[in-house]
């Protein structure tokens, strides 16, 4: 068995300034890293610290894998200071991932805000590249304001899809800038869609209180708990189910998630803490 | 077979001396200071005041084979081949549980693999109890009935050498060609019978005031503010993590030099602040009481349904080294005991 601690060493060949607080590192492992989306790498910036992230990138590209990142903490201060052609190590993939095979052929909604659009545009990039597979994909996507709207450049390009229907608001327009799409929590976007909330899933990504109001909302339009799929953050340490940080009750966001069902988990306590 | 009690420590030490044994070091404990100061582990070096007998170290046994500082990437590790002896049997079933934990089919810690692959273990019943003894409250006895290489049984003034693998095998013959031993021993089975069942009966006197619990699930639903009465003199300081023998939470100390990523693990503990803190700042335990409510559910409730086993061998270690003097048999049986009132979890959210 290999050493489940080994680290893969990647290069930073470009970074993209998403947002004032948010960049996605393009990184090129050493060797590349086969995941599936959804999963996570643990991502070490050399006599800093590690943190667990889902890459943005599509699971069907591993030369090249995007990571984004939003400025919160010790590590992320660090590798907001990154430059290209810095090493940064991997770990990973750890964990599970969006059951693609559950999606063929439903009308798939995607619910996400701030920097948990990350792991939704891998999920995104994903299904673009087989789109015909699903019926359609209707994502949802907020941010605070429009200067902290990420994947500008992409967005043109997600709407030239027939099935796809990207919806995106900001909270609020602050003095100065500029914004022709919605002005609304991003849950509230929930109300201009139709869908068929009985037999389809719906994915969530985002905040805190964004997931939590969310689910709420969804299972108010008539989602099922087992088809809502959460990607929960906690503090994925290990990566594989050894130092316990992460426990949600008698599971581990690292190993039994970070995707879960509602169903899974509505019972563990603080899970959107 | 037996030999003369004293002949075990002999024989240990002239395998050190004399360089004989498929080991280059024997860990075992003594007691540092004269008196009835606990036994702590040491290297056997010299003349200290081994103890084979008498009642578990302060070290629990995972300092041994999973330790506080360990690089773990890359591993450079060259392990000592080790004889550990005087091992009590509440800490062969922590390793058993650790085992379990960092050995498994999806999972192999490749330093702890490593120690335990080159360690003997020489286990010995216990023949005294400290004050916070109580592995017959967790469902265990003070001597070691599998997980051992060799076990020492005390019968007079007499040692019951008894095999456990194929490795405990050799090792007797090793004794064997050093010691005068004798193989009727039907009369001293009795006598260690009888011996391990009175220490068995110190055990139940000295805990009387506490019940084997039957069902530890109700401690889940009791509500925050009994939680909050048990926590209440609690530091946080971590202590009763870092000594417990079935505690492995981890840091991955990032001490990468240029050019090359290194790896080192360490102890973390869940009584910390920082324990499950993420970049934001949010914690889904940011008070006291309920760190000190995950490290009980973990032991009795988590790691039960982890590994089918107690996180909690009775040990009493947690007792010894709580600053609070926080004692984990009433915690237990305080919050099994009080009526259940009001205690959704969802309390807790």
């Amino acid at each position: 068995m290999r050493n489940p601690y080994e680290i893969i060493p990647a290069m930073i060949h470009d970074i993209v300034q998403e947002s004032p607080t948010i960049r996605t590192l393009r990184l090129r492992p050493d060797r590349p890293i086969a995941f599936r989306t959804g999963q996570f790498i643990e991502l070490s910036i050399p006599g800093v610290g590690e943190g667990p992230f889902t890459p943005s990138s599509s699971h069907f590209v591993s030369e090249v894998m995007d990571v984004t990142i939003m400025k919160a903490g010790y590590v992320t201060k660090h590798i907001h200071r990154t430059q290209v052609g810095d090493r940064v190590g991997l770990r990973g993939p750890y964990g599970t991932w969006y059951p693609l095979e559950k999606f063929e052929g439903k009308d798939l909604l995607i619910l996400g805000g701030g920097c948990g659009l990350a792991p939704l545009r891998s999920l995104f990039l994903t299904l673009l590249a087989e789109v015909e597979k699903y019926r359609s994909v209707t994502f949802l996507a907020g941010a605070k304001t429009p200067q902290d709207c990420i994947f500008k450049d992409e967005v043109t390009g997600w709407r030239k899809y027939p099935n796809v229907h990207f919806l995106r608001a900001v909270d609020v327009i602050p003095p100065g800038e500029n914004w022709d799409e919605e002005v609304c929590l991003v849950t509230k976007l929930l109300e201009k869609i139709q869908i068929d909330t009985a037999h389809n899933p719906a994915v969530v990504c985002g905040p805190p209180v964004m997931m939590k109001f969310g689910t709420r909302d969804l299972l108010k339009m008539g989602y099922r708990e087992d088809q809502i799929y959460l990607s929960m953050e906690k503090k994925m340490y290990c990566g594989f189910g050894q130092c316990r940080h992460c426990v949600m009750g008698e599971y581990y966001a690292c190993k039994h998630g970070p995707v879960f069902t509602y169903a899974q988990i509505k019972n563990e306590e603080a899970i959107w803490d | 077979m037996h030999i003369k009690a004293s002949e075990f420590l002999v024989f240990l030490k002239r395998c050190v001396q004399e360089g004989i044994g498929p080991f280059q070091e024997v860990v075992l404990p003594a007691r540092i200071s004269e008196g009835d100061s606990p036994p702590r582990l040491t290297r056997l070096e010299g003349e200290k005041a081994y103890v084979l007998d008498g009642f578990r170290p302060v070290d629990p046994l995972k300092t041994v084979f999973y330790l506080a500082r360990e690089q773990v990437y890359p591993l450079t590790l060259r392990p000592v081949r080790r004889l550990v002896a005087g091992v009590k049997a509440c800490d062969l079933r922590a390793l058993a549980l650790l085992d379990q934990a960092l050995m498994n089919k999806d999972f192999i810690d490749p330093a702890y693999a490593a120690w335990r692959e080159n360690t003997i273990i020489v286990s010995a019943d216990c023949t005294a109890i400290a004050p916070s003894c109580h592995c017959t409250l967790t469902g265990g006895n003070p001597y070691a009935e599998a997980g051992f290489d060799l076990n020492l049984v005390w019968a007079g003034d007499r040692t019951l050498l008894e095999p456990g693998s194929d490795r405990g095998r050799a090792l007797l013959e090793l004794v064997r060609a050093q010691v005068p031993v004798e193989t009727d021993d039907a009369g001293l089975r009795a006598e260690a019978a009888g011996r391990r069942a009175r220490l068995v009966g110190s055990l139940k006197r000295q805990n009387a005031a506490y019940e084997r619990p039957s069902d530890y699930s109700p401690m889940r639903r009791r509500e925050q503010a009994a939680w909050k009465e048990e926590s209440a003199e609690c530091v946080g300081c971590g202590a009763c993590t870092h000594i417990c023998p079935t505690c492995y939470c981890l840091i991955l100390n990032e001490e990468s030099g240029a050019g090359q990523f290194v790896k080192v693990r360490s102890y973390d503990s869940c009584q910390w602040q920082g324990y499950a803190r993420v970049a934001s700042g949010a914690t889904p335990r940011p008070k006291m009481t309920d760190r000190f409510r995950n490290r009980y559910l973990c032991k009795f409730i988590y790691m039960q349904g982890d590994f089918g086993r107690l996180g909690c061998t009775g040990c009493g270690r947690c007792i010894d080294a709580c600053p609070a003097g926080i004692d984990v048999r009433s915690v237990v049986k305080n919050l099994l005991d009080r009526p259940a009132g009001g205690g959704a979890e969802a309390d807790h959210a």
